[in-house]
């Protein structure tokens, strides 16, 4: 029973502290938005960590600030160039499409339609007819008979 | 057969020459440092601030009071042991005619568990850590909520910034400043800035 108890009060605790995190919030909305913004956003000290995992200074400072202007309704965009006009692209986890960064958005599909495009040029390729001369089979012939041979030859061999 | 010979050719090549790319490309990443963090305020004006000095009572400084000069950002730390090192170095630099405005840094305070801050025990320390290593700076900006720093894009300590006599930021460097890091990086701009001044 008193075991019981303990878990029971326990779940309770947790209980508490859920609310009082989700009350920072005047809506879900505002919530939801901040959880998808500390996901999104990139730690610029702690690299590959966004600053919802991280515990550095600066993505405490990200996240605060982050607080602030979701309660201020802005927009996620606004939030999200708020952070790039500070910290620059590298704090967003989507890079945007520019002349740097143009590689990484084309090379992949590049890379789809060329290994496509060799299936297709190999399979044309392979449909072609090609010419079968008299001679052709008589070599064919002549290559089953031997290869029937030898194999015969070493089944009996193994037989012995 | 020509065509035979070429697409074989071909199929030599295109291996090869992706081979080379790759050799450049990872060759490039042996010397990228992936701490070097550019802010994204490179080419506009200083954020707008209003802070207190960090060792007088009652004076404050502003952007407007920056313009008209060209001038190093210094943020720094006596917690930070990088800015120990670097600021030897920063003194020799303000001996040669460079103007350096330190932004300190405050880490850890958080007025909901320390109260209020106390400012007197900060300036004793920064004072004798000053006395050992030289002073390097015109001033110092005392940044105790980190907001000019998150306007600036500073993730750590150290990091410089190059601003120019219009208030522009043209350079931005995360990590200690050195004789090496001083020439390749900040004196072109620097020198080209003072003749154009001159």
């Amino acid at each position: 029973m008193k075991y019981f108890l303990f878990v029971l009060l326990m779940g309770f605790s947790a209980l508490t502290f859920a609310v009082e995190e989700a009350q920072t919030f005047d809506n879900a909305q505002q919530a939801q938005l901040f959880k998808e913004l500390s996901l999104e956003l990139r730690c610029p000290k702690c690299q590959n960590q966004n600053i919802a995992d991280s515990n550095a200074v600066v993505a405490k400072d990200l996240r605060d600030k982050v607080i602030e202007l979701v309660k201020l309704n802005k927009s996620k965009d606004f939030i999200v160039e708020y952070m790039i006009d500070r910290y620059g692209y590298f704090v967003h986890y989507k890079p945007p499409v520019t002349a740097s960064t143009l590689v990484l958005w084309v090379v992949p599909i590049l890379f789809v339609l060329f290994g496509f495009g060799s299936v297709i040029f190999r399979q044309k390729k392979s449909a072609v007819e090609q010419e079968w001369s008299e001679k052709d089979e008589a070599q064919l012939t002549k290559l089953i008979s031997k290869y029937q041979d030898s194999s015969s030859q070493m089944k009996q061999e193994s037989g012995q | 057969m020509s065509g035979e010979n070429k697409n074989s050719k071909l199929m030599f090549a295109v291996p090869l020459i992706i081979f080379f790319l790759l050799c450049i490309f990872l060759f490039k990443g042996l010397f990228s440092n992936p701490r070097e963090l550019q802010t994204g305020r490179l080419g506009q004006e200083m954020p707008a601030f209003n802070l207190p000095d960090l060792m007088q009572e009652n004076k404050n400084w502003s952007e407007k009071d920056l313009l008209g000069k060209v001038y190093l950002i210094n943020v720094w730390g006596t917690w930070c042991p990088t800015c120990l090192v670097e600021l030897p170095y920063l003194t020799k630099l303000r001996e040669r005619g460079v103007e350096i405005i330190g932004l300190y840094l405050e880490q850890g305070y958080d007025p909901d568990f320390d109260g209020e801050f106390n400012i007197q025990a900060l300036r004793d320390e920064v004072s004798q850590m000053l006395a050992r290593t030289g002073n390097p700076y015109q001033y110092n900006i005392f940044d105790l909520n980190r907001s000019l720093a998150f306007d600036l894009g500073v993730s750590g300590a150290p990091e410089t910034f190059l601003v120019d006599s219009k208030g522009v930021i043209l350079l931005h460097h995360t990590g200690d400043l050195n004789e090496r890091t001083w020439r390749a990086k900040f004196a072109p701009k620097f020198t080209e800035l003072k003749e154009v001044k001159l």
